[in-house]
């Protein structure tokens, strides 16, 4: 169980988080990403379109019990998370690309992540006691645009602030995780123990599908190696911390516990394969380059 | 020397009610006058900003400029014991450390030694011991270079600066931190057998001294030696032009002159060259110094990306660049969607600027660019064009008042109007020579003329259109072909993002035309192709023009500046047909 402290604390820290997302850009990037929008759409469709088709059919496909196919669906239709923008600068991607996927799924998860929540926990038949409102989802969403937008004004008023602001959150989006490690895994280890194999399966494999799935999508639709690298890490990577937020403003006591167990297994793993799938993106990266740079000396 | 044609001076009909004819009357004794008088009559006006690319900042006013300056000089005097003359080498990018220690050399009576910081060891070492360096400012990202260099250079004290120091205490900080931990670009600084003092140390032991500055740089006049600016490392070895004040000074003048109509106590001008390169030292930091005017600087112009947040965040008025940078920057969405609002002017030098690339920066920004030209022996500016008029495309303007020049045959006869001569340069801006190489002296300075190498002709009006350098003209079946013309056909084709053009050995020919292109990643139609070249130069060229080899790259070799160095391709076109 998540106190109210824990949760009044992880809120501030989204808060934070959104903040220094918003200062990171400037209204012109965001009219920019508008002009020459492929990437972006490309993003959106994998982002809400698959992830949480992918979602659920792993939530069949394993066969969760209601608590958790409510939590693995959940994560499937969050919108990209913060870090996936550490991340698609470690692998040598495009970080404004990355910046405005966040972004822009973030706002129109306002209006998609209610809409898909009912449709596919009705298509799953779960029961009412698990359902999520979705007006909450939809009032945090609001919240955390606020933020977004203030980070926004911040940079604009003064650079020198924005771009503190701007560090300053994504240093959160690691903390935040560690926050929610910390606080949960020590209580849980006992689940955790006992947790059989497919729900290790659903939190790690939504995370790679995403993944592979963007990759693969990207690619398709004639995106460069290095755009469709950023778009894959922006699909897999989801805003887990959102999630978890959403669910301690929804449930309490144990049921929170139950339907918060996969979401938070997910921030954590996604924060290790994400890892992994970064140094190998990295790697070819740098090939490339340097295949590149060889054929320039051949000719 | 001059025939009556060239004594005519046809230019001067082309300046028009903007440009006086005459240069005004020199206002001071030396550069460190110029620089004490625009930082007291200025003193609360932004002098500098410093811009990197996540956008923080830092910045100086003339007032803070000044007092810094006074300190530096102080220490230079005074801790490093240096004399009047003295050489100090200048190992900086466009920070906010480069105006204060450049202006701090020179109000100390010493000779500013401008060095690019991107310098292998092997050419630190040879521009070091050839000045007789005393004291070295660098970077802090290069010192691992300092081991290499130091021992037996002469050099008796370093002082470091970091990128983004007299930034504030935050920005500052998590920029070094950035730089320590995230791109590592930080490297340890090496023992060395000579005292290492970081920037602000140096500035507080040159302020305890209290002393005036005045008296250092008071006894200097115009002859005395300003700078040695080195150059020519296309032949060989890099000499160091020696520039007096009295030739910096006329050189300011003679900016102002052409371009003062167009300035005004907002300007605000965006340094994305060097300033370690004289156009941008002379133009964008001296120039606009005297009249006060807002700089901001950045310190690594490439990628292009790196402007944006400068030209977001301020209201930049004045451009200077190369062709490449305009190239490059009318590439980027992010300008074209919002080219820069204020801007009055865009001034491009250098190299040549390509018809296309101009014409696609005057419909993006709904400004011209001015192209000038000059050359490190002229301090550096020789002609621009009037910026009033209507703009020429392919023309370097008209030479800038007080210039005298001539077009000239292999003989040394002056060439008829119209015709293709070797451009020479007289002016009060001229170079007394080059420092230590009597020869080198003797072949590009003659009777008070300045040789270019670059062959010019001039229209009726005066205007003059540089044709190519000498050495470039590529000879097929006896035909001058000139790189430039044939570059300027492949830009207008627009799967090609630019081109370099020089000539390969050939049986039949003797010469013929080769041309490098990179493709427009950004291109939509088909893919470039050795053969989509030669058909669209077939449009445009004559045959022994058309390129009779096409190599397509990915990038082409480029100076610090953005320059394409031809060099480099022909070095390589010497290796594949030596092997051959």
């Amino acid at each position: 169980m998540i106190t109210p402290l824990e949760t009044t604390l992880l809120g501030i820290m989204m808060m934070v988080i959104m903040l220094g997302m918003g200062a990171s850009m400037t209204w012109r990037d965001f009219m920019l990403a508008f002009r020459k929008p492929r990437g972006i759409i490309v993003g959106l469709t994998s982002q809400f379109l698959v992830m949480p088709a992918l979602g659920f059919a792993l939530a069949m496909a394993l066969g969760l019990p209601p608590a958790m196919a409510v939590g693995l669906i959940l994560i499937a239709c969050m919108p990209g998370g913060t870090t996936s923008n550490i991340f698609a600068y470690f692998s040598k991607g495009v970080l404004a690309l990355s910046i405005m996927m966040t972004t822009a799924s973030t706002m129109v998860a306002v209006v998609m992540v209610p809409i898909l929540l009912t449709f596919y926990s009705g298509l799953a038949g779960i029961g009412a006691e698990f359902v999520i409102p979705a007006g909450n989802v939809a009032q945090v969403l609001v919240v955390l645009l606020v933020p977004t937008a203030l980070g926004m004004v911040l940079r604009k008023v003064n650079p020198n602030i924005g771009a503190t602001v701007e560090l300053i959150g994504s240093l959160m989006g690691v903390v935040v995780i560690l926050f929610l490690i910390v606080t949960w895994v020590p209580r849980n280890y006992q689940m955790l123990l006992d947790t059989g194999a497919p729900f290790y399966v659903a939190t790690i494999g939504i995370g790679l599908a995403g993944m592979l799935f963007g990759y693969w999508f990207a690619r398709t639709l004639r995106q460069d190696p290095n755009r469709a690298r950023t778009i894959s890490l922006e699909t897999g990577i989801q805003n887990g911390p959102l999630a978890v937020l959403v669910i301690t403003l929804s449930f309490t006591g144990e049921m929170q516990q139950d339907v918060l167990f996969i979401p938070v297994l997910y921030s954590l793993f996604i924060v290790l394969s994400s890892t992994l799938v970064t140094i190998w993106y990295r790697r070819n990266a740098t090939r490339e380059e340097l295949a590149r740079d060889a054929a320039k000396v051949r000719n | 020397m001059t025939s009556p044609e060239w004594e005519r001076r046809p230019w001067l009909a082309a300046y028009g009610k903007d440009i006086e004819a005459r240069l005004p009357e020199p206002r001071y004794a030396s550069l460190a006058e110029m620089a004490h008088t625009a930082c007291t009559r200025y003193a609360d006006r932004t002098a500098f900003t410093c811009v990197v690319p996540n956008g923080m900042n830092g910045s100086l006013t003339y007032a803070q400029v000044n007092e810094m300056s006074d300190a530096f000089a102080a220490f230079l005097r005074i801790d490093c014991d240096l004399d009047p003359g003295d050489r100090v080498a200048v190992q900086l990018p466009n920070t906010l450390p480069y105006p204060v220690v450049a202006l701090g050399v020179l109000k100390a009576g010493c000779v500013l030694v401008n060095t690019n910081p991107l310098y292998t060891r092997s050419e630190m070492r040879h521009q070091f011991t050839d000045a007789e360096v005393k004291v070295l400012v660098i970077v802090d990202i290069f010192a691992n270079k300092l081991a290499d260099v130091i021992p037996d250079s002469g050099i008796e004290r370093v002082v470091l600066a970091g990128v983004p120091e007299f930034f504030p205490r935050v920005p500052e900080f998590i920029v070094r931190t950035v730089q320590k931990v995230w791109t590592r670009a930080l490297p340890p600084i090496p023992d060395l057998p000579i005292p290492v003092t970081r920037i602000r140390a140096a500035l507080a032991a040159g302020r305890a001294h209290k002393a005036d500055a005045q008296q250092w740089w008071q006894g200097l006049e115009r002859r005395n030696l300003a700078l040695l600016q080195y150059t020519g490392g296309t032949t060989g070895v890099a000499k160091g032009a020696m520039l007096s004040h009295g030739a910096m000074l006329a050189n300011i003048d003679q900016v102002l002159a052409m371009g003062r109509a167009y300035m005004d106590r907002e300007t605000c001008v965006l340094t994305a060259l060097p300033l370690y390169h004289i156009f941008a030292f002379t133009a964008n930091f001296l120039a606009f110094f005297d009249i006060g005017a807002r700089n901001v600087m950045i310190p690594s112009p490439r990628p292009v990306q790196n402007l944006q947040r400068a030209i977001e965040n301020y209201p930049i008025t004045w451009i200077t660049g190369v062709n490449t940078l305009f190239n490059a920057l009318t590439n980027e969405e992010w300008f074209t969607a919002h080219p820069p609002r204020h801007l009055v002017a865009a001034i491009a030098g250098g190299t040549a600027l390509h018809a296309a690339v101009a014409r696609r920066w005057q419909e993006v920004t709904g400004k011209p660019v001015a192209e000038g030209y000059g050359l490190t022996e002229c301090a550096p500016v020789v002609s621009f064009n009037p910026m009033g008029a209507e703009s020429r495309p392919g023309s370097i303007g008209v030479p800038v008042p007080g210039t005298d020049i001539a077009l000239v045959d292999d003989d040394d006869a002056p060439v008829d109007p119209g015709q293709p001569g070797e451009l020479i340069v007289k002016g009060p801006q001229n170079m007394d020579g080059y420092w230590r190489r009597p020869e080198d002296t003797d072949s590009t300075l003659r009777n008070g003329w300045v040789y270019t190498g670059d062959v010019a002709v001039m229209d009726e009006e005066g205007y003059l259109h540089i044709v190519d350098r000498k050495k470039d003209l590529v000879l097929v079946s006896g035909f001058n072909v000139y790189p430039n013309e044939i570059e300027d056909a492949l830009a207008k084709l627009d799967a090609v993002l630019e081109a370099a053009v020089v000539g390969i050995p050939d049986e039949k020919t003797g010469e013929a035309v080769r041309a490098y292109v990179v493709p427009n990643p950004d291109h939509a139609g088909d893919p470039l192709t050795r053969d989509a070249v030669i058909k669209h130069c077939r449009t445009l060229l004559a045959s022994y023009k058309v390129p009779r080899s096409v190599i397509i790259r990915d990038e082409l070799p480029k100076s610090p500046i953005g320059k394409i160095l031809r060099k480099d391709l022909k070095a390589e076109v010497r290796r594949e047909f030596e092997t051959a």
